[in-house]
């Protein structure tokens, strides 16, 4: 009896901690996510290089994906470009540089893609208007799984 | 040269050790050594560093280029007094090319350099990038004005140029728009070439992958 009664006395605190941990940790967040996740894909640091109407211009960005499941993206788009697509640059022997078109970047869980110069980027093409530094365009971008996320891209040089 | 130089300081030791009347001749025999040494360095110096060194000559040829203005321009003739600073691009590359293009006014701003440095883009697909398209790729990097000059010319040209300095291209992509427009893409030699005041070729660097530090510090050894 004695001891039921000391295991009494100790376990009160520890439900009340367990509680307390419930009640204040995690913010709400579903229990699949792990511990540092946002639960959802957040795009940032998104800029592109000013560029002339009818012309050509890359978006740079990086992109997180806070949640536990993986995504892929799978194509772009924008208003302001006839042709919006993946592209990746990449060196070749003898100093040959190319570009080539990517249809699809992976995002698995908790990862970060990066787009920027000289890799992975997103080529704007045939521009309906002319970029200039401190203008703001939007980018849709879509995914598999999440759908499409329109962001604001602001035009800056580098 | 170092077997001598070896054998030369044996003679010194050799020397110091003998009589106190040979002191003097040991003095002057140091005196010799170091000066006929610093001669040396400094030769070495001359031959290897400052960026002096020639890799090409491109005298031997005259492009007749157009600017972006629309104005003839003869390489290398017309910039013979400048040092050049020349990269290889095309306006339909935003990434690669753009990295090139802005890489070069990175260099003009970090160096603050007087008037005799022409930073020179010139174009591998003069198809598309006529003086006009030229001039407005310019303006988007804010580079429509001296000392920047983006060139242009003849197809049968330009493709004589690039040849001659080791630029090579190739198409690797087609696409069609809504529009019906094909759009194409190049693989491409990544270069920036470093072009004394006489028209020859001082140094050659990858155009995007290159720290502007470098392209910086070796444009500032040709500098008075």
């Amino acid at each position: 009896m004695t001891r039921i009664k000391k295991t009494a006395w100790y376990g009160q605190p520890c439900v009340i901690v367990v509680l307390l941990l419930l009640l204040s940790g995690c913010g709400g967040e579903p229990e699949t996510e792990s511990p540092g996740l946002s639960g959802e894909i957040t795009i940032s640091e998104a800029w592109a290089r000013p560029a002339a109407l009818g012309r050509v211009t890359a978006v740079y960005l990086r992109g997180e994906n806070g949640s536990t499941e993986a995504d892929t993206l799978i194509s772009v788009s924008s208003d302001v470009a006839v042709l919006s697509e993946m592209h990746e640059s990449y060196e070749q022997e003898g100093g040959m540089a190319g570009m080539r078109e990517v249809t699809s970047v992976p995002l698995p869980p908790a990862a970060t893609i990066v787009m920027e110069p000289g890799g992975l980027h997103v080529m704007l093409m045939q521009l309906r208007q002319a970029l200039n530094p401190g203008d703001e365009i939007v980018l849709t971008l879509h995914f598999a799984r999440s759908g499409e996320m329109d962001i604001p891209v602001i035009v800056r040089e580098p | 040269m170092v077997r001598q130089q070896v054998l030369f300081m044996k003679e010194m030791n050799d020397e110091k050790c003998a009589t106190v009347q040979s002191v003097q001749q040991y003095r002057s025999s140091r005196m010799n050594w170091l000066l006929r040494n610093t001669v040396l360095a400094l030769a070495l110096l001359l031959v290897t560093g400052c960026g002096g060194e020639v890799r090409d000559d491109y005298n031997d040829s005259s492009f007749e280029l157009v600017d972006q203005n629309g104005e003839a321009v003869h390489f290398p003739g017309d910039f013979h007094g400048d040092l050049l600073m020349m990269g290889f691009v095309y306006t339909n590359c935003p990434d690669i090319c753009g990295f090139i293009t802005a890489n070069l006014k990175k260099v003009y701003q970090e160096a603050q350099s007087g008037s005799d440095v022409t930073y020179v883009l010139v174009t591998f697909d003069p198809e598309r990038d006529t003086p006009e398209v030229l001039r407005e790729y310019a303006e988007a990097f804010g580079m429509d004005a001296s000392p920047f000059r983006f060139l242009t010319g003849e197809p049968e040209v330009i493709e004589e140029m690039m040849e001659r300095v080791g630029v090579r291209t190739q198409i690797s992509y087609t696409s069609e728009g809504d529009d019906g427009r094909v759009n194409y893409l190049l693989n491409h030699s990544d270069k920036i070439l470093l072009i004394n005041r006489s028209g020859q070729l001082v140094m050659e660097y990858g155009g995007s992958m290159t720290p502007v530090d470098i392209l910086l510090e070796d444009l500032q050894k040709l500098m008075p």
